[in-house]
């Protein structure tokens, strides 16, 4: 599997996926930037929560492009110089997709974090009110990673099985939309879309007083239904998908 | 001469049509075995069910005296090398780059990216991206990746497709060297009778999936053996008159074709025939084209 993996690194060369990621962050830097500049000292006191709100909702429309855009960087090459036809006579058929999904799952892994950071950071320069909550931004970055990787998951079973990029790419930008859209929903609603669970997972709630036009943040318990419901989702998305994968024929 | 490849009644149906049927086909080891028939008639479909791409709808495949089977099939494939329809390239990378990731997946030797690069004639293209080759580098490259493992069994699957004639000899002449250099049994599919006709040693002529010829490409210039065509005043009465002397004859527009015969037999037919007031105004060689054959066995032009 090393060596399956490995050879996912050199096919990425010149390629420009790290770019993507670290533009995708850029965009959250810039957005979390300009959201906390008109915060005063008063909602500073708040400023975890607020981060650990927005980014969620961000994170609908950010994580879904990044999945779209590596999932299918990453397959377009096999479908341009027909490989599979070749791969699968060299190695099982199942392993090229495991390494495909952990060799992307890496960019997943670098984005969770790199809002991590983004958020520690300006937290630590802003001086948040209160301890750091370590606890709930490692539930942060669990929760992200999980909702990333069916979603990966889910980009990567099309981007293989489908030759034109543009279906993956349109189904991943669209599939973010609703899942932003779909917060204005009941839960219930929620939990059927994939791309709404960075909501469904979110640790915390908001208030907002009509006539004061003050917001106030609380901690929510986590959803444990709601993270139950994602981890099946994951598993029938990359079982199913593999299986797909392994049947058709080149 | 043992079999490297025998299969058995191989099918592939898709809904209710047959893409290949019964399908028995033998290659023996050491042989240049050319697949022959015309676009679309099962060639590319067999080839890629005897390398597992495809799933037989029927029958078996034997590969190096093992049936293969969905545990087996990529432990068999070790020993294979193969190329089918178009070569398999990364375009962003270069030469090297691409055998480097074929080569570490088949776990073989790194000196073998510099080997088969030598056989291949691409050694000063190595460091070339792959997207700037021309197309018959592109297929010496996919030839490269078949025989990084220096397989005991190639399969090429129209490797000259889409290639010049100076690819295509070059290609060729190739493929020729391998069985001699390297002890490889050959199995390479083309719908152009005159590429197998100048490669192959054994011959499976394929036609709407099934196979209608197998044999040496000897026996299959044995078909174009002469025979005379006959025209005389009277054909009637010449064909009771060949058939009371023993004479095969077969009609064909205004001729009757009869085997070639000694010079003395057909001056004794002239004779009688002239005796019989049937005046012979033709009698001709004639010579049945590889072409001829071919177009008989699969029932289509032929792709020339």
């Amino acid at each position: 599997m090393s060596a399956a993996i490995g050879m996912e690194v050199l096919k990425t060369k010149g390629r420009k996926i790290w770019l993507v990621v670290a533009v995708m962050m850029a965009v959250q830097l810039l957005w979390a930037g300009w959201a906390i500049s008109n915060k005063d000292a008063n909602d500073l006191v708040q400023g975890w929560m607020f981060f650990l709100y927005q980014f969620p909702m961000l994170n609908c429309i950010i994580m879904p492009v990044i999945a779209a855009v590596v999932a299918s960087r990453l397959s377009d090459v096999e479908h341009k110089g027909q490989t599979f036809k070749l791969l699968e006579t060299i190695i099982p058929a199942p392993r090229i997709f495991a390494a495909k999904f952990i060799w992307g799952s890496i960019y997943m892994l670098s984005a969770a974090l790199g809002q991590l950071a983004i958020m520690i950071g300006m937290g630590f320069v802003l001086h948040f009110g209160g301890p750091v909550p370590w606890g709930a931004l490692a539930s942060y970055l669990f929760f992200t990673l999980v909702v990333s990787l069916t979603i990966y998951a889910f980009q990567q079973v099309v981007s293989m099985l489908v030759a034109n990029q543009m279906v993956p790419m349109t189904l991943g930008l669209v599939g973010g939309f609703i899942g932003l859209f779909s917060m204005f929903f009941p839960q219930g609603f929620q939990k059927l879309i994939l791309w709404s669970y960075y909501g469904v997972l979110m640790q915390v709630g908001m208030n907002w007083d009509e006539a004061t036009r003050a917001t106030d943040f609380y901690w929510t318990g986590i959803d444990w239904v709601g993270l139950g419901l994602i981890l099946i989702f994951f598993g029938l998305i990359y079982g199913i998908g593999r299986t797909l994968f392994v049947r058709r024929e080149v | 001469m043992s079999n490297i490849i025998e299969t058995e009644g191989l099918s592939k149906q898709y809904g209710s049509v047959y893409r290949v049927k019964d399908v028995d086909l033998s290659v023996p080891e050491g042989a240049i075995y050319g697949f022959l028939g015309p676009n679309g008639a099962g060639k590319s479909t067999t080839l890629k069910m005897i390398l597992g791409l495809a799933k037989p709808t029927a029958g078996e495949i034997t590969v190096f005296g093992k049936r293969v089977n969905s545990k087996n099939r990529l432990e068999n494939l070790k020993n294979v090398g193969s190329l089918i329809e178009s070569p398999s390239y990364y375009g962003h990378l270069t030469g090297a780059e691409n055998l480097r990731i074929f080569q570490t997946l088949r776990g073989v030797p790194k000196q073998n990216i510099t080997e088969v690069l030598k056989i291949v004639r691409l050694e000063n293209q190595q460091n070339k991206k792959v997207s700037q080759y021309s197309l018959g580098m592109k297929q010496r490259l996919g030839l490269a990746s078949a025989l990084l493992g220096y397989p005991k069994l190639l399969i090429l699957d129209e490797p000259t497709n889409g290639l010049d004639p100076a690819g295509i000899q070059e290609m060729r002449e190739l493929i020729q060297s391998l069985p001699r250099k390297f002890g490889m049994t050959v199995v390479v599919s083309s719908h152009l009778l005159s590429e197998i006709d100048q490669l192959a040693t054994r011959v499976g002529i394929i036609r709407e999936g099934e196979l209608v010829y197998q044999d040496s490409l000897t026996k299959l210039h044995q078909y174009s053996q002469q025979h005379l065509a006959v025209r005389t005043m009277n054909n009637e009465v010449t064909k009771s008159f060949l058939s009371q002397n023993g004479v095969a004859w077969e009609a064909q527009d205004d001729y009757l074709i009869i085997p070639q015969m000694k010079d003395s037999m057909i001056a004794e037919i002239s004779k009688v025939l002239g005796q019989n007031n049937i005046g012979l105004v033709r009698i001709e060689e004639r010579k049945k084209s590889l072409e001829d054959i071919f177009l008989e066995l699969t029932g289509t032009a032929v792709s020339l």
